[in-house]
């Protein structure tokens, strides 16, 4: 798995949502992006040949960090802010 | 109405819309990222409690920053997306911008529009481009810098640009662990260097930096290979490793490739300038390999052939990011112009000043470091690499469609063949090979493969948001009145 780890750095305060069922907490500021990575998520979707995908440009240009957020398909990972209670789910190509 | 709609809030687009609302009019800027600054100034959230990041070496950004925040005539619309231009040919009616907001869909109407879209990194397919653990520069530099997330636990850059070296520092700094940064070309050469002299005065930082970079760089004793070039990367579902080739001048391969054990690979070829919206508004583009590929031709305002529409920034070819806050200014005062305020010719001479100056560097700078565009479109050569991520067209497919078109011979044709550029990105991470691709193939050059056409939507946008458009049209929002606030003092 691609590493990722924060840096020391005043943060804002604590978030929770969902991942695939699964809680992830990230930090107010933080974009999905930023909390999928740091807590290690081995695939942001996966393409139709069930390959995964993490982000590539991190500047909303590539879909590739694109998910389900609260039911609404192809949302840019990396220009959503971490948000309590979001429910998030794997782009699942098709 | 707006009197002006701004698309990036970068340096040309804060440069501009500060411009504009100066001389009285009112201006919108619309930017997908949450904060003003551009990929270049991209910094932590306000929630992080810091006004400013670390905008080294452009002395003059904070102030930028803070004069175009602080402007009462500027509204801006953050996190939004601008899918597309509206208008009619026939008639004089405004120009209409649709966009995709956290509200929902709106369409805004404006006497004037400038798009300063900005930039992003040029994409390179090769085998394993597609694999988790493959990154942009840009993605791996705004990631550390705006939100202090540091990718990789051993990392191989790859590319051409020197923005490499400068990412190596601040990735140095982060206590990364870099096995190698890999260079396509040699270094500047003496020649080179003398060439660059005349381009110096008011950039000897930016040149420091780079130097400065190195320097920390060869200190930690961080392999720098010159005239390596990335070959693919290992893994099935993540990189395991990295295999990098030596080539000649022209980057064509030359060794055997050799393997680096690493679990990220940064890319760092160049920029795309980003032109969708241009292309889609039907602004006539041109091309030009030493500025980016295909950039929007614009008159001495500024001005795009699409009356009313003008473009400032990287999408005029790759400059930088002084080079964009001058021709910000430059257009800000042409659309300015344009709505009736003359600007003083104090103030037009010194954008003009600052224009011609870093246009004297970014030349300099760009002939360095042109990527080899063949070479790189090569790399992608073996049957099953992919070409298009998104809708996983892989190489063998592209030639086969080639071989059966014998008349295909313009990109956009090939998308139509064989769906390369249809996917959610639009074509821009494959636009750049199957053009290389294509110009190959048909002993061509690669202008003469043309442009992905760009149509509405330029971004996916959910279908309730192209719905809104229809109700938002009919909000009536008054005619610009002259100004009611005095103009900021320069």
């Amino acid at each position: 798995m691609t590493e990722a780890r924060r840096m020391t750095a005043t943060r804002g305060p604590a978030v929770t949502f969902h991942f695939e069922g699964q809680p992830v907490t990230g930090y107010c500021g933080e974009t999905l992006a930023t909390a999928l990575l740091a807590a290690q998520v081995s695939a942001f979707g996966l393409t139709r040949e069930g390959t995964p995908r993490l982000p590539f440009c991190n500047m909303g240009t590539c879909f590739d960090c694109v998910v389900t957020v609260d039911g609404q398909r192809l949302v840019r990972a990396c220009l959503t802010e971490a948000r309590d209670g979001l429910c998030v789910t794997r782009h699942e190509a098709t | 109405m707006m009197d002006l709609a701004v698309i990036g809030a970068g340096p040309a687009g804060m440069a501009a819309a500060i411009a504009v609302a100066d001389a009285g009019f009112s201006v919108l800027v619309v930017d997908e990222q949450a904060r003003a600054g551009g990929q270049i100034f991209r910094r932590p959230s306000q929630e992080w409690g810091q006004r400013h990041g670390n905008y080294r070496p452009y002395s003059w950004a904070k102030d930028l920053i803070e004069r175009f925040e602080d402007h009462p005539g500027i509204t801006t619309a953050f996190r939004s997306t601008a899918f597309g231009v509206l208008r009619d040919p026939d008639d004089h009616a405004p120009l209409r911008l649709a966009l995709h907001t956290p509200e929902g869909g709106r369409l805004v109407a404006a006497r004037r529009l400038l798009i300063a879209t900005g930039a992003h990194d040029m994409p390179v397919a090769f085998p394993g481009w597609t694999l988790p653990g493959v990154m942009t520069a840009g993605a791996v530099q705004s990631l550390l810098k705006s939100q202090k997330l540091l990718m990789g636990r051993r990392l191989v850059l790859a590319g051409s640009h020197p923005i490499l070296l400068i990412l190596a520092e601040q990735l140095l700094e982060a206590r990364a662990d870099i096995a190698e940064i890999a260079l396509a070309r040699g270094l500047p050469n003496f020649a080179e260097m003398i060439g660059a002299v005349p381009a110096l005065p008011g950039h000897v930082t930016l040149f420091a930096d780079a130097f400065r970079a190195m320097g920390k760089i060869i200190a930690r004793g961080i392999p720098v290979t010159r005239r390596t070039i990335i070959d693919g990367v290992e893994g099935t579902t993540e990189v395991t490793g990295v295999r990098l080739a030596e080539v000649d001048e022209g980057w064509m391969r030359t060794g055997k490739p050799r393997h680096v054990a690493a679990d990220l690979l940064v890319l760092g070829y160049g920029f795309n300038p980003s032109t969708e919206l241009a292309r889609q508004a039907g602004c006539r583009m041109q091309w030009a390999s030493d500025l980016g590929g295909w950039v929007v031709a614009h008159d001495q305002t500024f001005q795009t052939s699409v009356e009313g529409i003008f473009v400032a920034g990287e999408p005029t070819g790759i400059a930088g990011a002084e080079r964009s806050w001058a021709e910000g200014q430059m257009a800000g005062l042409g659309i300015a112009a344009s709505l009736g305020v003359a600007a003083d010719p104090t103030q037009r001479r010194r954008a003009g000043c600052i224009l011609a100056r870093a246009g004297r560097f970014s030349r300099v700078i760009q002939t360095m470091f042109e990527p080899k565009r063949e070479a790189l479109a090569r790399l992608s050569g073996a049957e099953d690499v992919i070409v298009c991520r998104c809708e996983l067209i892989r190489s063998g497919a592209l030639d086969a469609a080639l071989r059966k078109n014998p008349f295909l011979s313009t990109a956009s044709a090939v998308k139509l063949e064989c769906r390369t550029g249809m996917g959610p990105c639009q074509g821009r991470y494959c636009e750049g090979t199957v053009a290389a691709r294509l110009a190959t193939t048909r002993g061509a050059t690669i202008p003469e493969s043309g442009f992905f056409n760009a149509n509405f939507p330029v971004k996916p946008v959910p279908l309730q948001s192209l719905c809104d458009l229809e109700r938002s049209q009919e909000e009536h929002i008054p005619a610009n009145t002259p100004a009611t606030y005095p103009a900021a003092s320069r």
